[in-house]
């Protein structure tokens, strides 16, 4: 039983992470109808500068997070501007968009590796250490994972559902051309919503960084968030959620009940069968709401 | 800079003209050589059999199709290349043969959307919920709410537009479609799927928004006994395959010989009855 509340709390932590990423995906994807492949190269480059800002310019972890995140919004609405804007100005197959997604994505990954090397990094934080909860060890960073994870998502989410600019993105998921012709400014949606992509890339990369470590090619991580987002549900952001949560909890379970080297191996066999008996996934309904 | 002002007060100028407008998708001329002049509030009709290029017109004017050759000026602007938004905020605004409300959202939020002239404020200032955000929001809703009376949805305010009967769907479009301030209005079909009783009340409402807020409208629309009443003071414009087939007041337009050839063919002038064209 402790082993398990054990394995479920630390699930909770990675399902977070997962949970951003997979946000990352479902928020471009319910607009563009898009997979973009690039965010995971966001992601990286995100914990690469928060990494630098602390080894090479020893900046506090609250100050270096904060630059991260600013610089990996400037990476994300520069690769809208010049990987996706003319596609979508052109109104180009979503095909294309995703061709180009993968094109930037192996740039950004490729040029992180030429200027800072391959090799694995530990991430310059201190080891903040675990408490107990009853019979159950709980890392301090898991929790401050979760925390932030979460916050940040509640803040999306005020956004989206409580602001004017939110519900101009919303409305542009739903049908991208009525609400231009409503006076939604298409480009200021484009931005705010690759901004928006930029802050949860960072945010994950920098968790995931600590937890692991931080490397150019760190973003294939990503494929859980996808699988993450398909089991939810593609496009929308409370399946993603859904999926991440329930994803990061199995994960740990297996890799704390059989073997962490089946980790994968199961998350794969669980999307199968998930799409199996759910084609549009848990809560994915191919034309409800998306956002 | 006052002088322009003045100037602009003074002349009573075009509201919108298009200028010999052309547009071919491949080797089609959806819309031929076709001009087109109203002045500030007036209301005319666009109609013609399936087909002719009535909503191209609208789609030009919206800039979603660039016209091949042609201009097309709003309040003496040239719409060419201006995006649709651009558009919107110049004080341009339509409504849809197939209604395009968003319908995941309420009958609110719909509304609520278009309304882009109240007080602005930040993002900052939304999160904080600053007294001037507030006061924004305030307005806001109010305006909506208004819109929402305006078109006998208030009590709907709070529904899906998905779960709206058919009926209702379309003066919330309306609705939507007045929350941006328009000054023109592009009613595409505003009567389609409506049944007699129906249409007489739509008839009611349009003519009331039209003496209220004043804007200028232009109108498509099959059913003949709607477009007739309402335009009986002003003027139809008949399209054909893309081109213009007649202009002139309903009565002139119900006689036309070529108007009747158009939609009913050489042969059956005698089966033409007031519901022509509608399906």
């Amino acid at each position: 039983m402790d082993l398990f509340l054990q394995q479920v709390v630390s699930g909770i932590s990675i399902g977070a992470i997962y949970s951003l990423l997979a946000v990352g995906y479902a928020l471009v994807y319910s607009v563009y109808n898009f997979t973009n492949w690039a965010f995971d190269a966001f992601m990286a480059f995100g914990a690469f500068m928060a990494f630098y800002a602390i080894s090479s310019f020893f900046l506090p972890f609250w100050v270096a997070a904060i630059i991260s995140i600013l610089l990996a919004i400037g990476m994300a609405v520069s690769t809208e501007k010049l990987a996706y804007r003319s596609l979508r100005l052109r109104k180009a197959p979503r095909l294309f968009m995703m061709i180009s997604a993968m094109g930037a994505n192996l740039a950004i990954v490729n040029l992180l590796n030429l200027f800072f090397g391959g090799q694995f990094r530990r991430f310059p934080v201190e080891n903040i250490g675990t408490f107990s909860m009853g019979q159950v060890s709980v890392g301090r960073m898991d929790v401050l994972a979760g925390i932030i994870s979460f916050g940040v998502l509640g803040l999306l989410w005020v956004f989206l559902y409580r602001t004017k600019p939110g519900l101009g993105i919303r409305a542009s998921s739903i049908d991208i051309l009525t609400a231009s012709l409503m006076g939604i400014n298409n480009d200021a949606v484009a931005f705010i919503i690759f901004a928006v992509t930029g802050v949860l890339s960072s945010v994950a990369g920098i968790f995931y960084g600590i937890k692991y470590a931080v490397y150019p090619t760190m973003g294939i991580v990503t494929i859980k968030a996808m699988i993450a987002s398909i089991v939810g549900g593609l496009g929308s952001l409370p399946a993603a959620v859904v999926g991440s949560m329930l994803l990061g909890i199995l994960e740990t379970l297996v890799a704390g009940y059989i073997s962490s080297t089946y980790r994968d191996l199961f998350s794969f066999l669980f999307l199968v069968i998930i799409l199996l008996f759910f084609p549009n996934g848990l809560m994915g309904k191919s034309s409800d709401e998306k956002l | 800079m006052s002088d322009s002002i003045f100037a602009m007060k003074n002349v009573s100028s075009e509201e919108i003209s298009l200028k010999n407008l052309s547009v071919q998708f491949g080797g089609v001329r959806a819309v031929d050589n076709f001009s087109m002049t109203l002045y500030p509030g007036e209301l005319v009709g666009l109609i013609g059999p399936n087909g002719a290029g009535k909503t191209t017109v609208f789609n030009l004017i919206t800039n979603y199709i660039k016209p091949t050759s042609g201009e097309i000026f709003f309040m003496g602007k040239s719409l060419l290349g201006k995006s649709p938004d651009e558009i919107c905020r110049m004080g341009i605004s339509r409504t849809f043969q197939n209604i395009r409300l968003f319908p995941q959202m309420t009958a609110y939020e719909n509304v609520e959307l278009g309304l882009h002239n109240v007080p602005h404020y930040s993002l900052l200032e939304a999160f904080v919920r600053t007294p001037r955000a507030r006061r924004a929001e305030a307005e806001t809703r109010k305006r909506a709410l208004e819109l929402l009376e305006m078109v006998n949805l208030k009590d709907f305010a709070g529904e899906r537009a998905s779960s709206l009967p058919y009926g209702l769907q379309r003066r919330l479009e309306l609705a939507r479609a007045m929350a941006t301030s328009p000054t023109l209005l592009l009613l595409d079909e505003p009567a389609a799927g409506m049944n007699e009783d129906e249409c007489n009340e739509l008839v009611k409402l349009i003519r009331q928004i039209h003496e209220h807020m004043k804007y200028t409208i232009i109108m498509i629309e099959h059913h003949m006994n709607v477009v007739m009443e309402l335009c009986k003071n002003s003027r139809i414009y008949v399209l054909n395959l893309g081109s213009l087939l007649a202009v002139g007041s309903p009565k002139e337009i119900q006689t036309n010989p070529q108007v009747i050839k158009a939609y009913l063919g050489e042969r059956k002038h005698a089966r033409y009855n007031s519901n022509a064209g509608s399906q």
